[in-house]
């Protein structure tokens, strides 16, 4: 399923969990691991920036290469260190590389020159990374949390296509035979149907998606998943749903909602998700 | 794409460099003269005034927003104030050219001695190696080597040395990034270290001179014994304080830190032995300090600090390149328009305007005046550059004393310009906070969680020192 895992992990933040998660992945699918540790430049540039009529130019680059090797060893001394302790019993495959950039300028160049299947990240609120990358890749996003429970939770919707979310859910169920529970949520914030092919297909009413959500589940159920549907705002039917079943990882589809009533984006649905959820959470572009 | 540059549609096709966000800042400051221009002048102030008032908000903008860098605002205001008729040309470029600027250059060139010869790096790993100890004992060092080495030297350039310093310290004990409080102490310390040693002397920080210079304007003295009289005290309070205030909201994990007292012994063997043109710079550094402490205000601080220059030269112990490497001129044009601000706010009476305003709104009581100094000046310097914080609120803290008969314009003068240096709480309140931030040890929101309650607490101390220990003791 997953072959090729890329890791990308920011000078901004490091979570042991992510390595961990990724070695439990690899040992079960087989997969090649490949750890990039990135430099933020845009850091580097706002300290470089503050400093403009206090500190020399040769000053600031001095400072900035000094910077530049902190972090350096951070990767080498720390994360890629982390990583031979967690593999030193293991046989999987891994390579690490260091570079400097945006994190998501540089998951997207990666996962553009690369084959990866998956994207398996840590997630941090508080640092300056925007994580633009949730809307701008078409492998799956797998954002690790720290939480340990023991349930899968797929996520379909009228906002979304449903037709990976389902599969990948049931295939994961099985590998770490994990319980699965789908909910299906219509979102009367945004009374939209998206196609399989996802794409918006014009405004319906509230009885009529859920007539559809209704049969969706069913046909669900029918193959032997447990199915519910409720009515109400994704993001926070999804962090209600994860509670309800204390999930351990959910899944959630390439949903296609609206933010405002201009039709204009606010802040991505998935960094929404990502921020507000205790668990780990797993984008099937 | 990068996150900071904005997407090509929202740039401007014929000022590609610059961010909507910029143009909106400026044509805000811009807006700001043209209103005030055609305003009509209200009761009690000038013409002059008024638009000095326009210059000090438009500085203020630009100075919180930096479409442009500091520097160039600070020529900005200067150009300003004879384009609209304020103050004479010759006036405004007299004021920029007065001793407080070459203490600067001097003060800059002094410190590049002491860099070139490593004399800083030595201070502050004996400073490390003394208090390695514990893990809390350390941070304790960082802190005091920082706060000490900002009493002789700028104190952006001691968080830049420290960083790598500290850096290697962490990596060496294995320390996570964010994770560790141990990493956040110790990055905080070297930030709040430097914030506070820089208000013990004129060397400290750029706003220090700036506020001895423009109480000169006035016919008030500041020594440099007198700066540091006034301001130790809040210095030697402030720091253990501060650094409880650290321990209490990030509690040090336990750690094993004979790893970071190794590298504190290699990185002091690596530097060896003071050469004998290191001695030298030494011995000329203290003899310009003991020429400020002594003889400044028979000498003048520019001449010592130039003598202390000059004689580097001629024991040929820096360079023209050494100077050129380590003196920003970028600060002394900041510092230019900031202490023509300063002038022209109060030769044209527009200092003295906005204290009858504050005095109609929060009444003549000396106390509540001091407080309200302090905690506006604090909250100012969180939010801009420190040396236009002072620049801005000095003059008015300056008019507001002059009409208070139990506050004395020195007394002002001193909070405002040491709140000035109290910038905890965001990053981009003081290159401090900006160089350390930069390491990702820790997150803004750590740093305005420990940086709110640090400046809570130095609310207090600057307070009660200049009630109890100013005004009951010193009598100023």
């Amino acid at each position: 399923m997953f072959t090729n895992i890329l890791i990308p992990i920011s000078s901004e933040f490091y979570s042991k969990e992510v390595l961990k998660r990724s070695i439990s992945l690899a040992n079960k699918l087989q997969s090649k691991i490949h750890i990039v540790y990135i430099i933020e430049e845009k850091t580097l540039k706002k300290s470089e920036e503050r400093m403009d009529s206090y500190r020399t130019s040769y000053e600031r680059t001095t400072l900035k290469q000094a910077i530049f090797n902190e972090q350096t060893q951070t990767a080498d001394s720390i994360v890629f260190e982390d990583t031979k302790q967690f593999l030193s019993t293991q046989n999987i495959l891994v390579d690490e590389k260091i570079v400097s950039g945006e994190f998501s300028d540089v998951i997207i160049r990666e996962v553009k020159e690369h084959h990866y299947d998956l994207v398996l990240m840590g997630f941090d609120k508080e640092c300056s990374l925007r994580y633009r990358l949730f809307d701008h890749i078409d492998v799956p996003v797998w954002v690790v949390a720290s939480a340990e429970q023991r349930s899968l939770l797929a996520v379909c919707s009228n906002l979304a296509p449903n037709q990976k979310v389902p599969l990948i859910s049931q295939q994961l169920s099985t590998l770490f035979n994990w319980p699965l529970h789908l909910v299906y949520i219509v979102d009367p914030q945004d009374p939209v149907q998206v196609d399989a092919a996802g794409k918006r297909v014009g405004k319906r009413s509230l009885k009529d998606l859920v007539a559809d959500g209704t049969a969706f589940i069913k046909e669900k159920r029918e193959q032997g998943i447990q199915a519910s549907i409720v009515v109400g705002p994704l993001e926070k039917e999804i962090i209600r749903a994860a509670k309800k079943h204390a999930a351990n990882l959910i899944i959630v589809g390439r949903e296609q909602k609206h933010h405002t009533l201009s039709g204009l984006t606010g802040k991505s649905t998935k960094r929404k998700i990502a921020e507000h959820c205790e668990y780990s959470v797993l984008f099937v572009n | 794409m990068d996150e900071e540059t904005p997407p090509p549609h929202h740039r401007f096709a014929v000022l590609p460099q610059l961010t909507p966000r910029s143009i909106i800042a400026l044509v805000i400051a811009f807006l700001v003269l043209l209103l005030f221009y055609l305003l009509p002048t209200p009761a009690g102030l000038t013409f002059a005034g008024k638009m000095m008032i326009a210059i000090l908000i438009m500085g203020a903008i630009l100075w919180i927003t930096e479409p442009i860098p500091l520097a160039i605002t600070g020529l900005l205001i200067m150009i300003i104030q004879p384009l609209f008729g304020v103050r004479a040309i010759n006036d405004v470029f007299a004021s920029f050219g007065n001793q407080a600027v070459f203490f600067l250059i001097g003060a800059f060139i002094l410190a590049s001695g002491l860099e070139k010869h490593g004399i800083h790096r030595r201070i502050a790993l004996r400073f490390l190696r003394f208090f390695g100890k514990n893990a809390r004992s350390f941070t304790f060092g960082i802190m005091a080597s920082c706060a000490f080495l900002s009493f002789i030297m700028p104190e952006h350039g001691v968080a830049a040395f420290l960083l790598p310093i500290v850096t290697t310290i962490l990596i060496a004990s294995k320390v996570i990034p964010r994770q560790s409080n141990f990493g956040k102490v110790s990055m905080l310390s070297v930030a709040y270290g430097c914030s506070i040693g820089s208000l013990g002397t004129l060397i400290g920080g750029a706003r220090n001179p700036l506020t001895v210079e423009i109480l000169a304007e006035q016919g008030y003295t500041v020594t440099f014994f007198d700066w540091m009289v006034i301001a130790m005290p809040v210095v030697f309070i402030s720091l253990p304080l501060v650094w409880f205030i650290l321990q209490l909201v990030f509690p040090i994990e336990p750690l094993d830190i004979s790893k970071a007292r190794d590298t504190i012994d290699t990185q002091v063997k690596e530097v060896g032995t003071l050469s004998h043109q290191g001695i030298l710079v030494t011995v000329i550094f203290l003899f310009t300090i003991v020429l400020w402490v002594f003889f400044s205000h028979v000498i003048g601080l520019a001449i010592i600090a130039l003598l202390g220059s000059i004689l580097l030269f001629v024991t040929r112990s820096i360079s023209w390149k050494d100077v050129e490497q380590h003196l920003p001129w970028g600060i002394i044009l900041l510092y230019g328009g900031a202490v023509t601000l300063g002038v022209g706010m109060s030769e044209t009476g527009a200092g003295a305007w906005i204290a009858q305003l504050v005095i109609n709104t929060v009444g003549e009581h000396a106390l509540l005046v001091i407080f309200v100094l302090i905690l506006i000046t604090i909250l100012l310097t969180n939010t801009m550059s420190n040396i236009g914080a002072v620049a801005i609120l000095l003059p008015i803290g300056f008019a507001i004393a002059t009409e208070i008969p139990t506050i004395s314009p020195v007394l002002a003068s001193m909070v405002v310009a040491l709140s000035g240096g109290l910038a905890f709480m965001l990053v981009i309140a003081t290159p401090g906070n900006a160089i350390t931030y930069s390491s990702g040890y820790y997150s803004t929101r750590d740093l305005f969680k420990a940086g709110s309650l640090a400046n809570a607490l130095c609310i207090v101390i600057l307070f009660a020192v200049a009630w109890f220990y100013w005004q009951g003791v010193l009598q100023i």
